[in-house]
């Protein structure tokens, strides 16, 4: 083989040009996959640390008491709830207004409380352990005579919670949801949690709970407190603290390790008298007799699906924190659509009569230039000219209308100067053989012009849906910010791109932030998906 | 009796041209061309590039008109009438009819393709745009060959196809003379051959004005021919006498392949 010295040269700068290019192409995909994915995974799936002071061991069947049956928490199955704080529970029973679900399963759902019939040692029982010593049931709740009408009461009112004794459980079905109960709380000695040079323990984590009572961690320093050896207590082991024994009383050789107590009382005062003690109770006990007591943190990993049917199909509520976007999402299809409907006539007409009828000159040439200059301004400059213009000197106010007319005004250069590039793409023999056959020139352009221009037409009104899908900054001045379904012309509205933006401004829920972030980017797949089926379509059919 | 007829009509005179001069801007593109036009006849005309016998054919039925800055004096008579001040220019260019260099279906139907110029002009029964359309491709000998896909998109068919298709369309607006401006050129020999063939068989109908570049052709299917040069008629006569005896040297010079 004969290679001059030159060719090897010029090979080898080829090879290093090719490695180059290569490598930028590879980071500008890595990079843009990398946004897309991490959206769509922020938006479909959400992973919280949340810390709560009880742990997150449910209880579905609830002993207050070991002579009575125990109790069984019940709601209607639309409420889209698995697992109750103690606290929560008590605040449902007894806040002086109807609380609403939306707190606790993100649903904008009044809360229906029925309680039995008091009177008897059980129902009575109950009663105590939710309102607790210093609350009474709210006045809102309703009270039933017996387990089968609680259980018909709850499967047909909205938003219900109630409760029923569990022998009842076997006549629940499917018509009731049943709720868990978390109640199970880690109580410390307050030295635990003293500031010792700059170290204070934070929260605990279930796994860190568990490995205390199995005496693998055995000094508050090993999981991040100040150096004071762990004291773990248990409650006694009889009914109702059976519970907490059978998950913290370690299988083998407990004796050491872990200190055992015969009475609750008992339980309490060796905890007060105990530095570096740590006990696990109920939280209501804890919270009645453990004074000078704390209650520790136990961190919860909240993790599953963010933008679920519910989401996409409820409406909105408490500023987005509560419900879903369905009006949201019907509003933006209703800005594209009444976009669409004043920008697609006056921008095609518009380049029409530029490369067809208009002598090209002065003219022309400034309306062009016009045009492209306003292609390139930023959409803020035309969200300041909305609101001076439509909403205050003609004086349509912040609304629907508005919105309309300024995203009109900013895409239209866009669907103008593509469809004159469509027009000017047509080949004159087109219009030649369309002339010759005696054809108007207006029948030139209807039947024969703008057909074959009609795939790079629907690009430029492709790119106008885009830029409305994603025009934010034009529509905070025109707009406004109300999340309901517009009613018509002036009603102020909120569009996904708003949503997002006031979410995220207002921190009102970045799972739902990321959520609404992850439905733009599928409308916009969508909107592209299909377009390039229609040109497609259109090119097939012209036989291209 | 028609033949007898036909025979009869054959030396009337379809289009006459006189004195034409045409400048685009400050260039004078045609130089007082004189020039009649027989019925039922081939007109080939022919010479060099850039000589003017497209801007020329392109007068007849004003398709010039559409390019800023023509400017034409002279007369043209079609049927006796001035095409420029009596006529419509829509009724005109229906009479006459252009088949182009490039086939230029339309991006639609090769039905629609066909019915485009009737459609245009107000035939709106199916019943009869089918019969035209039928009658236009078997008119441009294409029948037979595309009956079966008239529904196809018109661009998918052979360039050979959609020049005959072209022909079609221009068939089904009725007209009376087609004008042909160089219809082969972009062509396959086998296509070409096909296109002669069919010119052969309009002639009977139709009086027909073809601008060639190809001499072989010109002298294959014409009556009677026209040699342009620099926008000057030089020669015009049968197309025997312009190829066996021609009476200008340049005619001569063009003829036998040495200049053009």
């Amino acid at each position: 083989m004969i290679i001059s010295a030159h060719t090897k040269k010029t090979k080898r700068q080829e090879k290093i040009a090719k490695g180059f290019i290569l490598a930028f192409v590879i980071l500008t995909i890595v990079i843009l996959a990398w946004i897309v994915i991490y959206v769509l995974f922020r938006g479909f799936y959400y992973h919280n640390e949340v810390n709560y002071d009880v742990s997150n061991i449910k209880e579905q069947r609830i002993v207050l008491n070991k002579a009575l049956d125990p109790v069984i928490f019940i709601v209607h199955p639309k409420v889209r709830l698995d697992d109750l704080t103690m606290q929560d529970l008590r605040t449902i029973y007894t806040k002086q207004r109807k609380e609403n679900w939306g707190h606790y399963t993100r649903q904008d759902l009044k809360v229906e409380t029925f309680a039995l019939d008091e009177g008897n040692v059980f129902t009575d029982t109950v009663i105590d352990f939710i309102q607790g010593p210093d609350e009474a049931i709210n006045k809102f709740t309703t009270y039933v005579a017996d387990p089968e009408s609680m259980i018909e009461m709850v499967a047909s009112t909205r938003g219900s919670i109630g409760f029923v004794p569990a022998s009842a459980s076997d006549k629940l079905g499917k018509r009731v949801r049943t709720v868990s109960l978390r109640r199970i709380s880690a109580v410390v000695h307050p030295s635990v949690k003293a500031i010792v040079q700059n170290v204070q323990m934070q929260e605990i984590t279930p796994d860190e709970l568990k490995a205390i009572f199995k005496g693998e961690i055995r000094n508050w320093r090993q999981i991040g407190g100040i150096d004071l050896p762990i004291k773990p207590i248990l409650p006694p082991d009889h009914s109702p603290y059976s519970v907490i024994n059978e998950l913290f009383l370690p299988e083998e050789a407990p004796g050491d390790a872990v200190q055992r107590t015969e009475t609750i009382e008992d339980f309490f005062e060796i905890m007060k008298n105990s530095p570096g003690a740590i006990g696990i109770c109920f939280y209501n006990d804890a919270a009645e007799e453990g004074e000078g007591l704390l209650i520790e943190d136990i961190r919860r990993i909240e993790s599953g699906m963010n933008l679920t049917i519910h989401f996409l199909i409820e409406a909105p509520a408490r500023s987005g924190a509560w419900g879903g976007i369905s009006t949201i999402i019907i509003n933006t299809f209703f800005l594209i659509l009444f976009t669409l409907v004043f920008s697609t006539p006056i921008g095609v007409l518009g380049a029409i009569y530029l490369v067809e009828y208009a002598k090209q000159g002065m003219m022309v040439n400034i309306l062009r230039l016009g045009s492209e200059t306003l292609a390139g301004i930023p959409s803020i400059v035309f969200g300041l000219f909305g609101s001076i213009f439509f909403v205050n000197i003609l004086g349509l106010g912040i609304g629907f209308i508005s919105a309309t007319l300024t995203v009109t005004m900013m895409v239209l250069p866009t669907i103008i100067r593509t469809t004159e590039e469509a027009l000017k793409s047509v080949p004159v023999s087109l219009r030649e053989g369309s002339l010759a056959l005696g054809a108007t020139r207006l029948q030139t352009i209807a039947r024969v012009v703008i057909p074959a221009a009609s795939p790079g037409i629907l690009t430029g009104v492709i790119l106008a849906v885009g830029r409305t899908v994603g025009e934010t900054a034009v529509l905070i001045y025109t707009l406004g910010s109300n999340y309901e379904l517009v009613r018509g012309p002036s009603s102020s509205a909120r569009v996904l791109s708003l949503h997002l933006y006031n979410m995220f401004a207002e921190a009102i829920s970045f799972d739902r932030t990321f959520a609404t972030g992850a439905v733009l980017i599928f409308i916009v797949l969508l909107v592209n998906y299909s377009t390039t089926k229609m040109i497609g379509k259109m090119n097939r059919m012209a036989g291209k | 009796m028609e033949q007898n007829n036909m025979g009869q009509k054959s030396a009337a005179l379809k289009i006459k041209v006189e004195n034409l001069d045409l400048y685009y801007g400050d260039f004078q593109a045609l130089k007082a061309v004189d020039m009649d036009i027989e019925e039922n006849k081939v007109t080939a005309l022919i010479g060099p590039s850039g000589c003017g016998k497209s801007t020329f054919i392109r007068t007849l039925n004003r398709m010039n008109d559409l390019i800023d800055g023509v400017k034409i004096s002279g007369n043209i008579t079609y049927d006796g009438t001035d095409i420029y001040g009596g006529y419509d220019v829509i009724e005109l260019r229906k009479k006459i009819g252009m088949v182009f260099q490039k086939p230029n279906p339309f991006p639609m139907s090769v039905y629609d393709n066909v019915a485009y110029g009737p459609k245009t002009h107000g035939i709106k029964s199916k019943a009869r745009l089918d019969e035209i359309v039928e009658e236009s491709l078997r008119g441009a000998a294409l029948w037979d060959e595309i009956k079966d896909r008239l529904h196809k998109p018109a661009l998918g068919i052979s360039g050979g196809q959609q020049q005959r298709l072209c022909i079609a369309r221009v068939l089904a607006v009725e007209p009376d003379v087609v004008l042909m401006d160089e219809p082969t050129s972009a062509l396959d020999p086998i296509s070409t051959s096909r296109i002669e063939d069919l010119i052969d068989e309009l002639k009977k109908d139709y009086t027909i004005v073809i601008v060639t570049h190809n001499m072989q052709q010109a002298g294959r299917i014409s009556d009677s021919t026209s040699f342009f040069f620099e926008g000057a008629v030089i020669e015009t006569g049968s197309t025997e006498d312009i190829f066996f005896n021609p009476k200008n040297k340049q005619t001569e010079d063009y003829i036998s392949g040495r200049f053009g």
